[in-house]
This record gives C-alpha cells, sequence and structure tokens, in this order.
C-alpha cells in the first residue's frame, strides 16, 4: 500500500524458489517460494516451527538448503556463508542479538569489517546513520550496559551501515515495549523509503505484522499456505492460515472486529476472592514485604518492592525488560537472595535463595528462559516432570520406573506434549512442548501460588491459547496466578488486577476496569527513563 | 536427528585408530633400531595369552575401575576432579595406617583397611571441596594440586615410625616402606587355570553395578545429575550445591582411597607387595581418569575399559623384556591411550556441532 510503485517490471531483489531444508527427519522448509521486491515490506508470518527463521538463515547463509535455488537481482547465487551473503547486500537483525557485550556501540558496528580499524570512520558512518533515521545512541558505550530496545537499534544500525539492499528482522519485537516496537517500524519505513531496500520481517505476531508490511507470506509446517497483498487481506482469515483452524485470541484485538470467546472467559471471573468465608479478610497466599536484593548477573536489582497476591485472582506485573521482572522472577524461584524484606507465603516467611524452599513453599515458577532453570535438557521427559516432586514415584529413595512412566504416560497425554515417550530426552522436544512438560510438572505439584514469568514468550497462538486455559483452570481451584510479562495486551486481557514495575519496583497498581493500554504503557515508560 | 552413534560406527572408528596408532608405534619402534612384530606379540603375550598374565590384568583393573566409577560420581555432578592420584594415596596411606593400628583378626582388619582406605580418600577429596563450597577454589585446581601434598605427606609418614614406616627397623640407608601386611589379613585370591587374581574383582564389579543402579535408578542419583546438567533448575526444585557437590566429590574420593587400600591389601607384586613405599600410586589413578574419560561416564562400560588398559600396562612389562628401551615403549603405550581417547571426542565434536544445528532449527 506504501510500495515504490508497481514491482512487476522490475526484476525482484531476492527470489526463493523452492527452498527444501530437513533437519534429520524434520522438515523445516518444504518447498518454499518466497520474493522480496525493492522498496517493500514483506512479512513472513507463522507460528514457531513453521519454518520462518530456517528459510531467512538460508537466505543469509547460515543454513545450507537441502534443495532449491536463490536468486538475487535475477542472478542464481550459491550462499554458503554469511559473508557472501554481505557482499551480495543481504543483512539480518537476529531475533538473539549477536553483539558482544563487552564491546563498545561503535566496536560492535566495526565488528566484522576487515582491514585496519578505524574508529573516526566507524564513528562517522555510525553518524550518518544516526542523523538519517533518527536513531539516537552513545555509540562510546558498552552495549552490555544498554537496554534491551537500544542493542536492538545498534544491531539495526550495524547492519544499515553495510548498506543493505535486503534487511531480514527474524521477531524484531520480541523484546520491545510496544512504543520501542512503534519507533522500529518507523524507522524501518524510512529505510524503506530513502534507501528503497527490500526488508523482510519474520513474526508471529499478526497484528505488527497486519500494520507495517506491504505483503505478507504465511507459513505452516514448513510450507507456504498463504500470500497475498496486506491491503487485501483479512485478519481471521489471516490467523486461521497460520494455525490452520479458528483461533480466540486477543493479540488480535487491535482494530479488528473480533472481541473474541478469548474475552468472554476472563470476564466470567471478575473479581478476585479475597473476601473469605463469613467476610474475614483471607491472608495473601503471597506477600512481598519491602524485598530488596540484587540480581543475577545484569539483572535489574530489586529496591523496596512490596506486592500481595490472594488465591484465586490472576496479577499481572507489567514492565519493560530491565524493569526487576527477572529478578522478581529469580527470588520466587529460590535463585536470588535478599538484602532486606520478607517473602511470605500463607503467612510463612520463606528464606529466600535457599535450594528448593520456595517450590516446598509452594510456589511453582513457569521460568522466564525454560533452560535457564525450567528444563534439563540432557534428562528424559519423565525426569523433567518429575524433578521437582522424585518422592511422588520414589519409595526409600528408588525410583520406581513403571510408576514413573505410567503417571509420566498420563501427564503426556493430559498436556498433549508431543514426545515419543516418557524416556524421550528433552532436547528432542519442540519449544512449545518443553512449555507443557514444565507446565504439567508445575501444576502437578497443586501449588499455592503460580508464577508465571513471560510464560507465553516465543509461543505460538495454538501454545499460548492452552496455556492460558490452565491458568483459568488453576485460579477457579484457588490456586494464585502471578503474570509477569511484557507483553501489555495479555496482561490486561488476563489479569484482574496490574501492577507495573520500574527500576526493581512497583510503581502502579490499576484494577481491571481503570486500565488501559495507555495508562499502564505511560507508567511502564515512566519508570525506566534513566 | 539422531544423537546416538550406531556400534558398528564406534567399533569402526576405535579400529581404525588403533590401527593408525599401532601403525605409527611400529615405525617408532622400527626407526629406533627394534622389531615391531616382537613388540605387539608381547603386548598381547603380556596382557593375555601368556601363563597367568589375563589374571594379573584383571588385578590391575581392579583399581582402574574403583577409580573411575568415583570420576564419574563426580562428573556427574558437574565436578572436575583430577585428583584420583593423591586420593589414591591418601587412601593407601590411611588404609595401613589404621590396618595395623587397629589391628584385628583377618577378615576384620581386612574390612578396616577397606573402610580406612576410603575414608582416607573421601577426606582428601573433601578438603578441596570445602575450598570450592566455602570459599569458591576451583575443584579442578585444588585436587590437581592436592595431589603434590598428598604425596609429600605420605612421604613424610613414611619417615616416622609412628605413622607409616615399619616399626623397629630403624638402620640407615633403607627404602622408607611401611610394614608388610600379614599373609591372613590379604584380600584372598582364587586360581583359575593358573591365573591367581583377587575376589576384589568381584567387588568391583558389583559396586560398578550399583553406581549404576544409584545414578538412574535413584532420587539421590537423578537429582545429582540434574546438578550437572542445570544448576539453576537443580537450585530451584531443593538441590543444594553444596551438600550434593561436597557429597559427589567425596564419594568420588571414597572410590579412589578404596582403589588405593585395594591395591595395598590385593594388588600383590603388580603394587607394592602389601606394602606401602614411595611411588606406590603408580600412576593409577591418573589412568583411572582416563577409563573414565574413555568410558565417557557410562558405568557399565568403565569395566570393559578399565581391563583394557590394564592390558596395556600388563602387555607393557613384557615388552621391556624384547629389548626395546623402555622410553620406546612407554610411547608405544601412549599412542595406543591416545586411539582408545580419539573416537570419544571425536563423537563429543560431532555431537556438538549436531546440537547447534539443533539449536538452530528450534530458534
Amino acid at each position: 500500500m506504501r510500495g515504490a510503485g508497481s514491482h512487476d517490471s522490475e526484476v525482484p531483489v531476492v527470489e526463493l524458489c523452492g527452498i527444501t531444508k530437513r533437519f534429520g527427519d524434520i522438515t523445516a522448509c518444504e518447498q518454499v517460494d518466497l520474493t522480496l521486491h525493492r522498496g517493500r515490506i514483506h512479512g513472513i508470518l507463522g507460528e514457531n516451527g513453521a519454518g520462518k527463521s530456517t528459510l531467512m538463515k538460508g537466505l543469509i547463509g547460515l543454513v545450507l538448503p537441502d534443495a532449491g535455488l536463490i536468486r538475487v537481482n535475477g542472478q542464481i547465487c550459491a550462499i554458503h556463508d554469511p559473508l557472501i551473503a554481505a557482499e551480495l547486500g543481504i543483512a539480518m537483525v537476529h531475533q538473539h542479538f549477536s553483539l558482544v557485550e563487552h564491546l563498545t556501540v561503535w566496536e560492535n558496528v566495526a565488528l566484522g569489517e576487515s582491514g585496519r580499524l578505524n574508529s573516526t570512520e566507524v564513528r562517522r558512518s555510525i553518524e550518518e546513520i544516526v542523523d538519517l533515521y533518527g536513531l539516537e545512541v552513545d555509540y562510546d558505550a558498552q552495549v552490555g550496559e544498554l537496554s534491551v530496545g537500544l542493542r536492538q537499534r545498534v544491531e539495526i544500525i550495524k547492519c544499515l551501515c553495510r548498506d543493505p539492499d535486503v534487511l531480514v528482522l527474524d521477531e524484531p519485537t520480541s523484546v520491545l515495549t510496544p512504543d520501542e516496537s512503534a519507533e522500529l517500524f518507523s524507522t524501518l519505513r524510512e529505510v524503506v523509503a530513502e534507501k528503497g531496500s527490500a526488508v523482510g520481517l519474520v513474526s508471529h505476531k499478526l497484528d505488527e505484522v497486519l500494520s507495517v508490511t506491504d505483503e505478507i507470506t504465511v507459513m505452516r509446517d514448513g510450507r507456504v499456505v498463504a500470500s497475498m497483498l496486506t491491503e487485501q487481506v483479512e485478519a481471521g482469515h489471516l490467523a486461521k492460515a497460520m494455525v490452520g483452524r479458528e483461533v480466540a485470541l486477543s493479540s488480535l484485538s487491535q482494530g479488528s472486529e473480533e472481541p473474541e470467546s478469548f474475552k468472554r472467559v476472563f470476564k466470567q471471573q471478575a473479581s478476585p476472592l479475597r473476601v473469605g468465608v463469613a467476610g474475614v479478610v483471607d491472608t495473601p497466599v503471597l506477600q512481598l514485604e519491602g524485598v530488596t536484593g540484587r540480581g543475577r548477573g545484569q539483572a535489574m536489582p530489586l529496591n523496596n518492592l512490596s506486592l500481595e497476591l490472594y488465591a484465586g485472582e490472576i496479577v499481572g506485573v507489567a514492565g519493560v525488560a530491565g524493569s526487576g521482572q527477572r529478578t522478581l522472577a529469580d527470588l520466587l524461584s529460590s535463585l536470588v537472595s535478599l538484602d532486606a524484606g520478607r517473602v511470605l507465603v500463607n503467612g510463612t516467611e520463606v528464606l529466600a535463595g535457599k535450594p528448593g524452599a520456595m517450590a516446598k513453599a509452594g510456589v511453582a515458577v513457569i521460568s522466564e528462559d525454560r533452560h535457564d532453570s525450567g528444563v534439563v535438557l540432557e534428562m528424559s521427559v519423565a525426569e523433567n516432570l518429575f524433578m521437582a516432586t522424585p518422592h511422588r514415584v520414589a519409595r526409600c529413595g528408588v525410583i520406581n520406573q513403571a510408576q514413573a512412566h505410567r503417571i509420566a504416560r498420563e501427564m503426556i497425554n493430559e498436556f498433549s506434549i508431543s514426545c515419543s515417550g516418557p524416556e524421550a530426552p528433552m532436547w528432542s522436544l519442540s519449544g512449545g512442548s518443553r512449555q507443557r512438560v514444565v507446565l504439567a510438572r508445575e501444576l502437578a505439584a497443586s501449588p499455592d501460588v503460580l508464577v508465571a514469568a513471560q510464560p507465553t514468550g516465543g509461543l505460538d497462538v495454538g501454545a499460548i491459547e492452552y496455556i492460558i486455559e490452565c491458568f483459568q483452570q488453576a485460579v477457579t481451584t484457588g490456586m494464585a496466578v502471578l503474570w509477569i510479562s511484557s507483553d501489555l495486551e495479555e496482561i490486561l486481557s488476563l489479569s484482574q488486577r496490574m501492577l507495573v514495575m520500574a527500576e526493581g519496583r512497583i510503581v502502579g497498581e490499576m484494577s481491571k476496569a481503570e486500565a488501559s493500554l495507555e495508562a499502564l504503557s505511560e507508567l511502564m515508560d515512566g519508570g525506566s527513563q534513566r | 536427528m539422531s544423537r546416538g552413534i550406531r556400534i558398528n560406527e564406534w567399533l569402526l572408528m576405535y579400529v581404525l585408530s588403533v590401527v593408525v596408532a599401532l601403525g605409527v608405534s611400529s615405525v617408532v619402534v622400527e626407526a629406533t633400531g627394534g622389531d615391531w612384530w616382537p613388540v605387539l606379540e608381547a603386548l598381547v603375550e603380556g596382557s593375555l595369552l601368556a601363563p597367568g598374565r589375563w589374571g594379573e590384568t584383571l588385578g590391575v583393573a581392579v583399581p582402574l575401575v574403583l577409580v573411575a566409577l568415583g570420576t564419574v560420581i563426580s562428573s556427574k555432578a558437574g565436578l572436575v576432579n583430577i585428583g584420583q592420584e593423591g586420593q589414591l594415596l591418601m587412601g593407601a596411606a590411611f588404609a595401613v595406617y589404621f590396618g595395623f593400628l587397629l589391628g584385628g583378626p583377618g577378615v576384620i582388619n581386612l574390612v578396616v583397611v577397606m573402610m580406612a582406605g576410603a575414608l582416607g580418600g573421601a577426606v582428601w577429596a573433601s578438603v578441596a571441596g570445602l575450598l570450592r563450597f566455602w570459599r569458591g577454589v576451583p575443584e579442578v585446581l585444588s585436587t590437581l594440586l592436592l595431589v603434590v601434598v598428598a604425596s609429600q605427606a605420605v612421604g613424610y609418614g613414611l619417615k616416622q615410625q609412628w605413622l607409616l614406616l615399619e616399626p623397629g627397623a630403624d638402620r640407615g640407608n633403607r627404602n622408607q616402606v611401611s610394614q608388610q601386611l600379614a599373609s591372613g589379613n590379604r584380600v584372598p585370591r582364587l586360581d583359575f587355570f593358573g591365573n591367581q587374581f583377587p575376589v576384589t574383582v568381584f567387588v568391583a564389579v558389583v559396586l560398578a553395578l550399583l553406581v549404576a543402579f544409584m545414578l538412574a535408578r535413584t532420587v539421590w542419583g537423578m537429582r545429582l545429575r540434574m546438578l550437572g546438567h542445570n544448576h539453576m533448575a537443580a537450585h530451584r526444585v531443593g538441590v543444594s550445591a553444596t551438600s550434593y557437590g561436597l557429597a559427589a566429590l567425596g564419594v568420588g574420593g571414597a572410590f579412589a582411597g578404596l582403589a588405593g587400600a585395594a591395591m595395598f591389601a590385593g594388588g600383590g607384586f603388580s603394587f607394592g607387595n602389601y606394602q606401602l613405599g614411595p611411588g606406590f600410586a603408580d600412576n593409577i589413578g591418573w589412568t583411572g581418569l582416563l577409563v573414565a574419560l574413555v568410558a565417557r561416564e557410562r558405568v557399565l562400560v568403565v569395566p570393559a575399559v578399565a581391563f583394557v588398559f590394564a592390558g596395556l600396562r600388563t602387555g607393557a612389562g613384557f615388552v621391556n623384556s624384547t629389548g626395546v628401551e623402555s622410553r620406546i615403549t612407554e610411547v608405544v603405550q601412549a599412542l595406543l591411550v591416545l586411539a582408545l581417547l580419539l573416537p570419544p571426542a571425536v563423537v563429543f565434536l560431532r555431537t556438538r556441532r549436531q546440537a547447534r544445528s539443533v539449536a538452530l532449527l528450534k530458534a
């Protein structure tokens, strides 16, 4: 719709034809065709594991396709190395940044150049980019000290300095606040307008693909299932193409006319069950009193944070990356200890940082980074399911293998974990299935408090829908859920009460009635000005 | 996406690397004026075929198995213990000291000796453990350096009659050795077709089975492995890195110490002839560490690998008698050890590369 005129007349800058890539038995891409045109933003939409990233990695030479060919400016190219891609003018902003934290911004930008390192020249080229697109950044700052949003800006500057014809972004907004995302997209628009570059935007977020792209390719199970111009698209149709069935999800809410069954579900439980029998106010199941303590590594410390959580409610904790959300989740995972303050579960103080103390007290956690403290990849699915409560399947310290397998199989069925069986190694599972294993394990411990830290991060709509359903079920049994997320819409639609976190503290609280995207967003950003 | 390597692939790799090692060895032997065929023959004769040799090899394999089992336990918890040589020596010293101090009739004394050995190894490894968990000293360094301390400490003990030195013999200029274990207190030896070996062979096999069971099927073993693979996840579900880590190092050391005791009480002519003296450990600790590496931490493979390494040792004795210089024999031995280490290394690199491509796919 905003493209640089008709594209039929010119040679497309990139043409992928019949790209096929298999990893062992798994087909990541099957006969995929994709065309990127100058001056247009092309959205590549699909669930996790749909093959989007693999396809793009094939384009920049990180993955060698098994079949198919790539044409750049009409010429057939064999891109078996990222250096070749760079020479052809193809650059990629990765989902996980490829920056060196201990180097400064300009050093990171210069990384990968050959020849003598000329700092003034590098700085000048950064300045040019900065002036052109208004991407403010201190090029002498150490990358490790920058916020996630700024890091991504550095990553983009790094790509733009090489003046690419084709710019590929892999899930660029997964770490950004709504404001930062909006900024990113306006920059992208400028790049397209100024240089006439072609942009490939890989995403699993429907709304952003709908709002910024010119054309869309939808992938599912490694195949292209739909391909169209954005102006001719309907959101519902797109979601269906992506998942392969009808879905009801809040992330469509922006401007789409589908209020969804999803929201209806939430309205059924409007008020928290804070007042117990006979009108006596319950003790909170989880109470944090002025907790102060350092986070792990570079994480934001907690700074006199207090909050209360009551049985049967879902409380959202909103905040940008680096607001201390991670440390809060770590605290409730017994991973960090405190300098001051107390943690009480059901009125009893729990020693922070002591191995397993929180879990024992009844706090279950779905951690932000599954691989960090959520699962053990080298162990079997069954072992991962029982690692928090091994005594369920053991007698006198000896594991009853038959019983363990039987219960594991039940859990695998109940939570639809797709794996070859209880003995399947954890690493063989997909991201969504791993998350289901975590969910199954944590719920099986029948905890009083369930802490979910960015539980939908990196998951596709189907898996998100499932997780939300599980939580809904859980709160009806009196469990309390602390939903820590940087996805505002998710928090808005899910929680009955919202807390906003910034600089390691709670800076605001809102009930469902008074909360809005704008109000939350303002609080989040207000707190993050440093 | 199969991470497992098929068995014939393994065999092929081992056969190839051993053939290459033998080829290089023969070139080395020929170049230094020897004959390679008799060397090879002597190696096989000395480890297996000559009268009484396979029993001898079995006997040497016992401490190797024990040391390797301990190594596997420590490394399952994610700890790198490379001080088995010192822990073994300390175990032997404790065994000697308490064995003669407490006395007791035959079997009881033997049990005392074994338990004291395990205790000695455990104490020595726990020094490294305490340094690690109280002061954050890397266990790789402390265990290694404690080997030197152990050998000096035992050397000192062997000069003091109230410690280890044989009493009543204070004539000058003699070897500093301990008292010899009385024949009634030694590990009984069995005789099969002229091959003698100590009954500790069976103890070692039973212990291997026990360790395998413990690691795979007990809550303790599962939590230990969890700690080794992902200490964050382990911490969250209540596995204390300190207590499990200390236990893993301690038990690992105990196995090395037990190996020392078994060498003292049942090693016979292969190891010090029931006496503790200078150079007693004789690289068994280091070799046991290699056994664990080659077995790639799989407990049930340990005995087989230990037998092969023991064979290299007993065979080397015969090679010396072919007239080839002992330095050259050592080169041959080292080449064969390298050949055994190569396939696991190749597989390690390959799985890592594969894991990376899987990670790329999942990303």
